[in-house]
């Protein structure tokens, strides 16, 4: 107790921030690259598993079904189905947004797997789930995801 | 493998959105003592304490080595188990096999979660980062949940693709939830545990709050609330010693499964898809059947109680779980209510009370008070329930839990 009792000769405070943008991680982004590359060429590039046939975009490096290595390039539609969309009508604080955003997951032509894009279309009412839809690249690709503009109703 | 009861539980009280009063021991506390009054246990009977919440939701990596003394834990062995939003689950089991297996006779279960002293969201980042990694190391699951939540979309827009995605399977209509999430809360109005209590709450009252992230509007999702549950397991040979009651809930089956960002809800069925959730209907449920020896879980199990973070969850998990065929049916039809033949979420749910790290162990802990026919404030269902199911997800929808329960042990 009498420890207790005895005043310190001196407090410190220590305040610090811990700044996430600081800190590196290595990864190695192999199924987003062939899509970005894909891009230069103005193609839509995905890996198809040997073993099943299932073909995905962005390419993962190993089938989800069979759990193998893949390896095999294919080139997919830019064109295919909608098969799912969110439509963003709110703020992060819950007030209504001027400009709504539609969120949609693209099912393309020749492709198993869904890709999620924006979808640029004047009423997100209009939306619907097997509504074709086509993947818009900018003019002047350089192969950068920003390559991909959005999403538009075909 | 030995049987195991849930002889009590307890609340430390309502949860509420916020507890300036006390700090994460003293929220704890009660709650123990309360599960611990109903029985005729002393805290040097209890062998283990098996606790979880989400991991830095407060900011607090090690919790436990500051509230155990508050809780009659030192000496003990104190195991700390978090596995996101199935954690209060994952924690109960982690006590049930710590019973089972003979190395322990009774297990302490305390799921918990103080929201004001921390933020879930900053805690989010830390949990969802290496999922992120994984999905860039192996290729991105470009759909499903993974990349809703990643593409900063958070929680309610990776399950608004959800939500849509089973209206289209289920063809039911945003209107479908609405009845869901007044049900909800008029259920938790009947529950004094409850966080968002809305007595005769209608589909009408939840259809004038604003729409977040089409399909899903704010009222069908859930608050972020403060609160602990206790569960007291004992081996069916000490039941008799520290009980005291007659109707305790015996664990009937225990079930997980869970998959990895990158390969998100696939099983062998449809790529991405996050209203999928093959992982429950082909793997967890069916497994947790075969153990309870559950036939036909239709006709054999009289409740549910699901996790349901959104409330069209709330529709979609008991379809998964083989406990009905089509819930946008079942609620036009009030099947889905107290008194209806498939009773899910009496307590209210996720939706209307989330404790995140308790939130999937007081499933478990609603789902044995209906089978002890304690649960209080009018939220009891009124037929006997011998057999009762609780349900957890958790991560970006690729982990399930899944806990039987029923009025009599198997015999194994």
């Amino acid at each position: 107790m009498e420890k207790v009792k005895k005043p310190l000769k001196e407090t410190r405070q220590v305040s610090d921030i811990l700044d996430m943008s600081s800190l590196k991680w290595r990864i190695e982004a192999d199924g987003l690259e062939l899509l970005v590359q894909g891009f230069k060429e103005k193609k839509i590039l995905g890996r198809k598993c040997h073993k099943c046939g299932s073909v995905y975009v962005p390419g993962l490096s190993f089938c989800r079904k069979c759990f193998i290595t893949i390896e095999d390039v294919v080139e997919v539609s830019k064109k295919g189905k909608i098969a799912c969309y969110t439509a963003s009508l709110a703020d992060v604080r819950g007030n209504p947004v001027e400009n709504i955003t539609v969120s949609v997951q693209v099912n393309l032509d020749g492709s198993d797997s869904w890709l999620m894009g924006h979808l640029e279309i004047d009423d997100w009412k209009k939306v619907y789930v097997g509504m074709p839809a086509e993947v818009v690249l900018r003019e002047e690709t350089n192969g950068t995801l920003a390559d991909m503009v959005c999403f538009r109703p075909i | 493998m030995r049987n195991v009861a849930i002889i009590s539980v307890g609340y430390n009280g309502r949860f509420v959105a916020k507890r300036p009063d006390v700090n994460i021991p003293e929220l704890i506390q009660p709650a123990v003592a309360n599960a611990i009054k109903k029985t005729k246990l002393k805290y040097s009977d209890i062998g283990v304490v098996v606790e979880g919440n989400m991991p830095t939701f407060e900011g607090i990596n090690y919790p436990h080595l500051w509230f155990s003394d508050h809780i009659g834990a030192a000496g003990k062995p104190v195991l700390r188990i978090s596995t996101g939003g199935t954690t209060g689950m994952s924690v109960f089991q982690g006590g049930y096999y710590c019973v089972a297996s003979g190395m322990f006779d009774v297990a302490m279960v305390i799921g918990w979660e103080k929201h004001d002293e921390g933020d879930a969201q900053v805690g989010l980042i830390g949990i969802v980062l290496p999922e992120a990694f994984s999905m860039f190391q192996f290729g991105p699951d470009m759909g499903g949940g993974g990349t809703g939540m990643m593409g900063g979309l958070s929680s309610t827009g990776g399950a608004s693709f959800q939500a849509l995605s089973y209206l289209h399977r289920a063809k039911g209509t945003p209107d479908h939830i609405d009845k869901m999430a007044a049900q909800a809360r008029s259920n938790a109005a009947k529950n004094p545990y409850a966080h968002l209590q809305h007595p005769n709450c209608t589909a009408a009252d939840i259809a004038k709050t604003p729409m977040v992230s089409y399909p899903l509007r704010y009222g069908h999702t859930c608050p972020a609330s403060c609160g602990a549950c206790v569960m007291l397991l004992v081996a069916e040979e000490k039941v008799k010693k520290f009980a005291d009651t007659d109707r305790v809930a015996w664990v009937k089956a225990v079930a997980t499964a869970s998959s990895d960002a990158t390969t998100g809800n696939l099983v062998d069925g449809q790529i991405n898809d996050p209203a999928e959730q093959a992982i429950c209907e082909k793997i967890a449920a069916p497994k947790a059947y075969k153990m309870a020896g559950i036939q036909n879980p239709k006709k054999e199990i009289q409740m549910c109680e699901v996790y349901d973070g959104f409330a069209h969850q709330e529709l979609m998990w008991p379809e998964k779980l083989h406990l009905v065929d089509n819930s946008c049916k079942a609620i036009d039809e009030g099947r889905l209510a107290i008194d209806g033949d498939m009773p899910v979420n009496p307590s209210g749910g996720v939706v209307s009370t989330n404790a995140i790290g308790a939130s999937a162990m007081v499933r478990v802990a609603e789902a044995s008070l209906q089978i002890m026919g304690m649960a209080e404030g009018g939220h009891q269902v009124p037929r006997r329930v011998k057999n009762a199911l609780a349900h957890g997800w958790g991560g970006l929808f690729q982990f399930v839990t899944i806990t039987i329960l029923g009025d009599e042990p198997v015999k194994r």
